[in-house]
């Protein structure tokens, strides 16, 4: 195969992405059959090995994603109490919010300038 | 242990289910909650709490206001925890509506509560229920 054809005299880091893209497809269509069908199998076998090697927690992204999930029962302990404090920090904090509130209203009624029979039924 | 301790707290402290007794307030909650202080020890310990809550922000008002406050204190300790929940939102519904409107019920208010004055002395309530729907 004759990758240089039609390559420009200057530094190869100068070419449009496009243009290697061109000279690449137009370099794969001199390549005889024995060729292609021998990158086409190694391409297969890649695919093949990385599909094994990978086979779970590949996100929609494309990215792996297996590196977030625990690996031993440390780290799955780790993990739960960390869980279990933010959920606890979290309902605390809105227990704190809401009786902050109740607070603000119930001496708003007791300060109102008008009567509390006016808010009783 | 910490998970025994996350899910106590998840399910509500130890703590939370002790009385707070009278002699246990500070002196500024006693000032502030004093005309609870016969009843107070008998008091549902979650009522206790949001009555401290209150007393915490009772040195911030305006002297007019603490006497209101210490006023109202044993009336709103005597309602039931549904007639207070809807008092709330009574009074949540009324904080919404725009301040020129709410002047106008205030005065409609005060002139229903002169008319009704006199009638109080019979055992008449002397104020009507705010038409508001929570």
């Amino acid at each position: 195969m004759n990758m240089n054809t039609n390559l420009p005299n200057n530094n190869s880091r100068n070419i449009a992405p496009e243009r290697i893209a061109q000279l690449l497809t137009r370099a794969a269509q001199q390549l005889d059959d024995n060729t292609v069908a021998a990158l086409r199998q190694a391409r297969n076998v890649a695919l093949e090995r990385q599909l094994v090697s990978k086979p779970v927690f590949i996100l929609s992204t494309g990215h792996d994603m297996r590196w977030l999930m625990p690996h031993s029962t440390h780290q799955w302990v780790a993990t739960i109490i960390l869980f279990a404090a933010i959920l606890f920090g979290g309902v605390n904090y809105w227990q704190h919010s809401q009786e902050n509130e109740l607070a603000h209203l119930d001496v708003a009624i007791l300060t109102d300038d008008l009567p509390l029979e006016v808010f009783v039924d | 242990m910490v998970i025994v301790f996350l899910l106590l707290g998840l399910i509500g402290t130890p703590a939370d289910a002790a009385t707070i007794f009278w002699h246990s307030l500070t002196p500024a909650q006693q000032e502030a909650l004093a005309p609870l202080s016969q009843q107070w020890d008998n008091l549902p310990e979650l009522q206790q709490r949001r009555l401290l809550k209150t007393a915490k922000r009772y040195p911030n008002l305006t002297p007019e206001q603490k006497q209101r406050y210490r006023d109202r204190l044993e009336a709103w300790s005597k309602l039931t925890p549904e007639q207070r929940k809807a008092a709330r939102e009574k009074y949540r519904a009324f904080s919404k509506v725009p301040a020129e409107k709410r002047e106008q019920v205030k005065q409609m208010i005060r002139q229903d509560q002169d008319v009704k004055a006199p009638q109080s002395a019979s055992g008449i309530p002397a104020a009507a229920p705010l038409p508001i729907q929570p």
